[in-house]
C-alpha cells in the first residue's frame, strides 16, 4: 500500500510519497523518504519491491550525477526519463529485473515548464499532467481529472494534493503514515512541511 | 496473468487507397482496466513516406520504435537517402526474428508509398517477424477482431485520399468502441506521393 | 368410510372467511421456500466446476463468459437518495453491450443496482420485487427497505459458495425509515450506510464523490455529483462506460433523470469546465 502522487501546475511539480516502510504486516519505519533527487531540477519517487527500489534509484542517481559532473550541465527531465526508462527496460529482459514503479518530476529550465513522467516496472513511460502509483491511482486519478487544470498556482496544487491524501486516508484500509512532499521548480528541489494530523473517516 | 499483448491495450490499422495509403492508431495507454494516459500514439515516422504502427506491450512499443529510429538513422547515413517501405518491412522482419526465442511483444504494421514506383505499400507482422503482405488492409492490437469486421465492411478498392480518411477513421473508431482496452482518441495519417496529412480524431473517452 | 367422505367432501360456501389457522396455512402454501430449486451440473463439486468454467480473470479463454465490469453508486442526502450507474457489459475485453440497465426498478418505491453477474442480479432482484409485493398483500402495508434488503441478503447467503456473483444496493424512502440505503453482496454482507460505490470502477467514483459529498446537498447538486462521479469512472475504468443512468429516490417514489450518453457529457465537461486536462483536444 505504498502511495506515490505527482501533480504539475503552472511553474512547479509536486511529488508526494508515503512515509511508511512496510514489510509484511509490520511498519518498520514511519518516516521513510521514497524519493531521490537526480540533479538540480529532477526528482524521482519510487515504490515496488524492497531492495530493488533503493538500489535502482541510487544507481540512476549516481549515473545522472556523473553525467552532470562530466558535462557541467544537467540533463533535462525528458532526457532523464529516457535514460531511466531504457535502464529499466534493459533490466526487464535480464536475469534479475527491477520491480520498481517510478514518478519522475522535473522542471525544464529551457522550456520553463514543469514535467512529470509516469514509469511502471515494465518500463512503460508516459508524460502526464498528474500521476499516481499503486492503489492511489484508483482513488486519486478520477479526483485529479475533475480538479486539476494546467495553469493552477502553487496553493491550488497543494489544495488538490490535500484532497488526494484525505481521500486515501478515508478509503485505504492500511495507514500509510502520511506523505513526504517535495516541490520542483525553477529554483530546484525543496521539501515542504506537510501537516496531516486530522483523522478522516468514511461517511 | 493476462497476455503481454493485452496489458496496455491499443489498436492500429493501415489501408490502401488510390495512389495513397492511410495508417491510424488509438491513443490509450492502460494498465489492465486502468487508463493511465490518453496521449500515447503508436505510429512512428521513418523517413518521408514510411510509417510504422506498433501495438502490444507499451514498453516494447517504446523500445522497438527507438531501435528502428537508430537503425533507420544508420541506414540514412550509409545510403544518403530515406528508407523505402519495402526495405523497411524487411528490416522490421529480420530485426524481430533476431528475438525469435524471447520476442518483443508487439504487432507491427508498416504503411508507405514507394518513392521510385509511387505505388502504395502496406504490410503487417507477427511478433517474430512473419510478414503479411496485403492489398487491402492490415489490422493489429486488442481490437483486431473488431477491426477485421469494420474493415471488411467499409473498405473498397481505389479510394481517393479524403474517402480513405473517412473509411479508415470510421473503421477504427467503430472497432475500438467495441473493445474495452483501446480507444480514447486516435491519430490518422493519410500518405500521398508528396504530402502527408496527420489528423487527430475525437473519439469516445469511455 | 364416513371419515374418508367427510375428509374429501365439503358443503359449498360453508366457510366464506378463512379462519386464523387456514390463513396461516394458505400463507405457507403460497410462499415458496427461500431457496428455489435449480438444476445443478452432474459433477462432484458443482461450485468449483462453475468457477473453473466462468472465472475469466484467471483464464481469459473460459467457455462461459459472464458479463462483468460496472460502476454503480448510491448515496443518501437530505433530499432522498441518488442512484447512478454506467451501462457497459463486458465479456473479457469485448464490450458486449453499451445499453445495459443496471438500475432495477423493484417497485415504484424501491430501486436495486446491478454489479457482478448480470443474470444473477436481474433474476434475484426481480424475485425480490415479487417477495416485496407478496409482503404488501399479506401485511397490507409496504415493506421496509431494511426488510427487503434482508430478504435478498438471506437469499444470497443460502447460495453461498455456489458461485453467485452480485454486488447490489437497495435504495428506498419509507415513512418509518426515511431515506434508507443498503449494500448487499453475494458473500452475504449486508450494510446500511450513507454512501456506497460498487463495481470495477468503484474507486474512481469514490474519488470524486467523497471530495464533495455532504448530507446537506441540494437536489440539483446531488444529481450533478452522481452524474459526474459515474463520468469519472467511465473515463478511467476500461470496463465501465456507455450511458449514465440516474435516479432520485424520494418519499413519493423514485424519479428517473435520464439515460444519457457519456460522450457528449464528457466533451462538455472538458471543453466548458476545463476538466480532464490529460485528454488532448488538439494536435501539437
Amino acid at each position: 500500500m505504498e502511495v506515490l502522487l505527482g501533480i504539475t501546475g503552472k511553474d512547479y511539480c509536486i511529488i508526494a510519497a508515503s512515509k511508511a516502510a512496510m514489510r509484511g504486516a509490520t511498519i518498520l519505519k514511519a518516516s521513510d523518504d521514497k524519493t531521490r533527487s537526480l540533479n538540480k531540477n529532477t526528482l524521482m519517487a519510487y515504490s515496488g519491491e524492497a531492495g530493488d527500489t533503493v538500489n535502482f534509484a541510487e544507481y540512476i542517481q549516481a549515473n545522472i550525477q556523473l553525467y552532470s559532473m562530466r558535462n557541467a550541465s544537467d540533463l533535462s527531465p525528458y532526457e532523464v526519463s529516457s535514460f531511466v526508462r531504457s535502464e529499466l527496460a534493459k533490466a526487464l529482459r535480464s536475469r534479475n529485473p527491477y520491480n520498481v514503479n517510478l514518478l519522475l518530476g522535473g522542471f525544464d529550465s529551457i522550456k520553463e515548464k514543469p514535467e512529470l513522467y509516469w514509469i511502471d516496472y515494465l518500463a512503460s513511460s508516459a508524460k502526464v499532467p498528474y500521476a499516481a502509483h499503486g492503489y492511489a491511482q484508483y482513488y486519486c486519478l478520477s479526483l485529479l481529472d475533475k480538479h486539476h487544470h494546467p495553469d493552477i498556482d502553487f496553493e491550488q496544487g497543494m489544495k488538490i494534493l490535500r484532497m488526494c491524501t484525505d481521500e486515501l486516508k478515508r478509503r485505504l484500509p492500511i495507514d500509510f503514515k502520511g506523505v513526504v512532499v517535495k516541490v520542483i521548480d525553477k529554483d530546484g528541489v525543496r521539501e515542504l512541511e506537510y501537516i496531516d494530523d486530522k483523522q478522516i473517516l468514511a461517511p | 496473468m493476462s497476455s503481454p499483448f493485452a496489458i496496455n491495450g491499443g489498436a492500429c490499422v493501415a489501408m490502401v487507397g488510390k495512389d495513397c495509403v492511410a495508417i491510424a492508431c488509438d491513443l490509450r495507454l492502460g494498465l489492465q482496466a486502468l487508463t493511465v494516459s490518453n496521449d500515447f500514439p503508436k505510429i512512428f515516422p521513418f523517413g518521408s513516406s514510411t510509417y510504422l504502427g506498433l501495438t502490444g506491450l507499451a514498453t516494447d512499443v517504446a523500445t522497438v520504435s527507438e531501435l528502428f529510429r537508430f537503425k533507420v538513422n544508420m541506414y540514412r547515413l550509409r545510403e544518403e537517402r530515406d528508407i523505402g517501405p519495402q526495405t523497411f518491412a524487411n528490416l522490421v522482419s529480420s530485426s524481430l526474428y533476431e528475438r525469435r526465442f524471447g520476442p518483443w511483444f508487439v504487432s507491427p504494421v508498416v504503411a508507405g508509398i514507394n518513392e521510385k514506383t509511387g505505388k502504395p505499400f502496406i504490410c503487417g507482422f507477427d511478433s517474430i517477424g512473419c510478414i503479411d503482405f496485403a492489398k487491402d488492409f492490415i489490422v493489429s492490437g486488442t481490437a483486431s477482431d473488431q477491426l477485421f469486421g469494420t474493415c471488411e465492411g467499409l473498405w473498397e478498392p481505389d479510394l481517393e485520399p479524403e474517402d480513405l480518411f473517412e473509411t479508415i477513421s470510421q473503421a477504427l473508431l467503430n472497432a475500438v468502441d467495441r473493445d474495452a482496452l483501446s480507444g480514447w482518441g486516435a491519430h490518422v495519417y493519410i500518405i500521398e506521393k508528396d504530402k502527408v496529412t496527420k489528423r487527430l480524431l475525437k473519439g469516445r473517452q469511455d | 368410510m364416513d371419515a374418508l367422505v367427510s375428509r374429501y367432501s365439503r358443503p359449498a360456501f360453508q366457510n366464506e372467511g378463512y379462519s386464523k389457522e387456514d390463513q396461516q396455512q394458505a400463507l405457507q402454501d403460497v410462499a415458496p421456500p427461500l431457496s428455489l430449486n435449480f438444476a445443478l451440473p452432474p459433477v462432484a463439486s458443482a461450485a468449483s466446476w462453475l468457477r473453473a468454467m466462468t472465472d475469466d480473470h484467471s483464464n481469459p479463454n473460459v467457455p462461459i463468459k459472464i458479463a462483468h465490469g460496472t460502476t454503480t453508486l448510491a448515496f443518501r442526502f437530505k433530499g432522498g437518495i441518488i442512484v447512478a450507474t454506467d451501462s457497459r457489459a463486458t465479456a473479457g475485453n469485448w464490450i458486449a453491450s453499451q445499453t445495459v440497465k443496471k438500475v432495477i426498478e423493484i417497485n415504484p418505491m424501491l430501486l436495486g443496482t446491478m454489479a457482478g453477474g448480470a443474470a444473477d442480479c436481474q433474476y434475484w432482484l426481480a424475485y425480490l420485487g415479487m417477495q416485496c409485493r407478496l409482503h404488501e398483500l399479506r401485511q397490507k402495508r409496504r415493506i421496509s427497505v431494511a426488510a427487503a434488503s434482508k430478504i435478498l441478503a438471506n437469499l444470497v447467503y443460502s447460495y453461498k459458495g455456489m458461485g453467485l456473483s452480485m454486488g447490489t444496493m437497495c435504495a428506498g424512502v419509507t415513512p418509518t425509515e426515511g431515506p434508507a440505503l443498503y449494500y448487499i453482496d453475494s458473500d452475504g454482507t449486508r450494510l446500511a450506510g450513507n454512501l456506497f460505490c460498487v463495481g470495477s470502477g468503484q474507486t474512481f467514483a469514490y474519488g470524486v464523490l467523497d471530495a464533495e459529498y455532504k448530507y446537506e446537498l441540494e437536489d440539483e447538486e446531488a444529481l450533478e455529483l452522481g452524474r459526474r462521479s459515474i463520468l469519472a469512472a467511465t473515463h478511467r475504468d476500461a470496463y465501465s462506460g456507455g450511458y449514465i443512468n440516474l435516479y432520485h429516490v424520494k418519499e413519493s417514489g423514485w424519479v428517473k433523470h435520464g439515460f444519457t450518453d457519456t460522450n457528449p457529457v464528457f466533451w462538455e465537461t472538458k471543453l466548458k469546465k476545463g476538466e480532464f486536462s490529460n485528454v488532448t483536444a488538439n494536435l501539437d
